[in-house]
């Protein structure tokens, strides 16, 4: 009998060579003329949250006063990541910095992308899959935004910043 | 299980960098997935993704090479590690296996076919609608499954490490049958090639890519091995201190142990070891300070972890405190007795290797300034790593107020929050440690009583039993550490 994916939630994996198969990835897209690479990515991470939620939630509700604790839960259960966040409420985005990112970690010359899109796809899925269920109305719809930072453009640390709207604003 | 294979997991678990197994998983076949993507063929998918394993194992190796010159140079012994390539290249321990070694005539290796009953990738695959790249579509039978992503990463490990030991054979690593394609497990066939013929057959694995119609980019080839220096002594006691022999130098008797150095520094160095140790001569003290120095070093070359975690400016400052504390507590809680025991032991070491001068010279020594000198070479060489001794303040809790006033660590925790959370583990290490220096403190007078009857072993074993012993004691509080390691890493 083979391991179950629910099995899989309680172990961890070391993802040294998995994070370099991410920019081969990346690699042979470009050079096989895949343009969207950073749409692509979020994609695969989209994909992924749509799975993960099937075998773990973190809450039955995401609204702006426990977003934070959420996405910490997130990134530590999900990533081993622990994570600092900061919400613009001006702007509707919420920046979150990863020290020691799973996906990031050395800077390569030949590749423009970062591997923290997938993660940035995956936390917007999961989030979202949350809410769609939710009857709150302050519950928060969450999308994908932008990479701020990355350490595999060279920068210390990787900011991934989502957009956020309020359904009751909506 | 071996001390090698012990250390070796534990090492690349607690400095590898992890994620939720599942995460690894989905990320794994959303990889094959976008692959299929390109190729929008299931067949040639699986040859695309097999590749990009290989590529990014091999990218990886090369990143942490020094840690694979310590790894067992012949191909039957990287295959009986194979648990360990296992870890490396997934970071999980191989459950429930079986090895069989398949006779092969005309050939000075057999094959070697593992099965594997529980297969992380496959791991409920098809049970979920993402999970849409369909085996159903593969017709031909030589065709791998899921796993021949991971496949290539373990084949490139395993033949890093026969590359970098210099070996003229290469391992073929293939999967044979695949839980996500309807088999009872994950099988692999492994087989040993001399050199010419693994270069016939990456050619012909590149001619099948070529084929595919799909533009890789250059094509990986294996780089030539650097020549060695003459002042690379390092490399050359590689080749003979490897940590595969772990187990063979806890069983040698302490004139073995100088038999084993005087042949090293015959056969490596080319000349006879009194005359090593003449270059020491009335700098005995330096001699002793060299000991403490290149003993960090020494440490640091199984695979840069030292320097790696140094790094770390946090880590460095632990490593700091925790070398000062033990600096100070050595000299305060060992017995002088003991300290005399252990110069006694250079002595007797040193005697007969070393010329009769020299060795008066250190007899003079007492064992306060043995300890000293070796605290010194050791220091200087944490300095070199890294580590700042003169930014240390008087003691640790100093330092994590000034975090806490610097707001040096942000986040949503507070600083002293995050701190309380992690004094526990700091402390256990801290006691762990200082455990595992009074376990090996007791060393020196059981082989000194023990060398003319049982030798080294009887001395590390002599409390109860093997595992109870010294040596089970010590890789006992390893474990602690490492556990208490990891946790301070989530």
């Amino acid at each position: 009998m083979n391991f179950s994916r629910k099995e899989l939630i309680e172990s961890d994996a070391t993802m040294n060579q998995m994070r370099n198969a991410i920019y081969e990835l990346a690699r042979l897209m470009e050079k096989n003329g895949v343009s969207d690479l950073n749409i692509r990515l979020r994609g695969m991470g989209q994909e992924m949250g749509k799975t993960f939620i099937n075998y773990w939630k973190p809450t039955e509700n995401v609204t702006l006063s426990n977003v934070k604790d959420v996405l910490t839960t997130i990134y530590q259960k999900i990533l081993n990541s622990s994570i600092s966040i900061e919400i613009d409420e001006s702007q509707n985005v919420i920046k979150v910095r990863d020290q020691n990112c799973a996906l990031c970690k050395y800077h390569y010359d030949d590749i423009d992308i970062a591997g923290c899109e997938i993660i940035i796809g995956m936390v917007s899925e999961i989030v979202s899959h949350i809410n769609k269920e939710s009857n709150d109305i302050s519950a928060i719809s969450f999308e994908p935004f932008e990479i701020l930072e990355s350490q595999a453009f060279g920068n210390k640390t990787c900011i991934q910043v989502y957009k956020y709207k309020i359904k009751t604003r909506a | 299980m071996g001390a090698f294979q012990w250390l070796m997991k534990k090492i690349t678990k607690v400095f590898g960098r992890s994620t939720n197994a599942l995460f690894y998983t989905l990320l794994y076949r959303e990889i094959l997935k976008e692959i299929n993507e390109i190729s929008k063929n299931e067949e040639d998918s699986l040859v695309i993704l097999r590749e990009i394993g290989r590529r990014a194992g091999y990218e990886s190796c090369e990143r942490h090479s020094n840690i694979f010159k310590f790894m067992p140079g012949s191909p039957k012994k990287v295959l009986d590690y194979f648990e360990i390539l296992w870890v490396i290249a997934f970071g999980r321990e191989l459950d429930d296996y079986s090895y069989e070694e398949i006779p092969k005539e005309d050939s000075k290796y057999n094959d070697y076919v593992l099965k594997i009953s529980k297969c992380p990738v496959c791991a409920g695959y098809g049970q979920d609608e993402e999970d849409s790249f369909d085996f159903n579509k593969i017709k031909s039978k030589s065709t791998e499954g899921l796993a021949c992503g991971l496949c290539g990463m373990l084949e490139s490990v395993a033949n890093y490490i026969l590359k970098i030991k210099r070996s003229d054979y290469r391992i073929e690593i293939v999967e044979q049958a695949c839980i996500a394609k309807g088999g009872d497990c994950l099988q692999f066939i492994c087989k040993i090639h001399d050199y010419k013929q693994w270069q016939e057959l990456m050619d012909s694995r590149a001619k099948i890519r070529n084929a595919l119609g799909i533009n890789f980019g250059e094509r990986l080839e294996e780089e030539e091995i650097v020549q060695e220096t003459k002042l690379d002594i390092i490399d050359k006691l590689q080749d003979v201190i490897s940590i595969d022999k772990l187990e063979e130098y806890l069983d040698e008797p302490l004139e073995t142990i100088k038999e084993r150095i005087s042949d090293i520094i015959r056969d490596k160095l080319s000349m006879e070891p009194d005359h090593f140790f003449d270059y020491f001569r009335n700098y005995e003290d330096d001699m002793i300070k060299i000991i403490g120095y290149l003993g960090i070093h020494l440490l640091n070359e199984y695979g840069g972890l030292l320097e790696k975690s140094l790094k770390n400016e946090w880590f460095a400052k632990v490593f700091g405190y925790i070398f000062r504390q033990l600096k100070e507590m050595t000299l305060l809680f060992i017995p002088l007795d003991v300290i005399r025991d252990y110069n006694e032991l250079l002595v007797s070491f040193l005697d007969g290797l070393a010329p009769v001068e020299m060795v008066d010279n250190i007899r003079q020594f007492t064992g306060r300034d043995t300890i000293n000198y070796i605290f010194e070479g050791a220091q200087m060489a944490l300095e070199n790593l890294g580590i700042e001794f003169s930014e240390l303040k008087e003691n640790v809790w100093e330092e994590l107020k000034k975090e806490r006033e610097d707001d040096l660590i942000p986040s949503e925790i507070s600083t002293i929050d995050k701190t309380r959370e992690r004094v526990p583990q700091i402390i256990s290490i801290v006691q762990e440690i200082l455990m595992i220096f009074t376990d090996i403190l007791t060393l020196p007078i059981r082989v000194l009583i023990s060398e003319s009857h049982y030798g080294l072993k009887t001395a590390i074993n002599s409390v109860i039993s093997e595992e109870e012993g010294l040596y089970g004691s010590i890789r006992e509080r390893f474990d602690n550490i490492f556990d208490q390691i990891e946790e301070i890493r989530k």
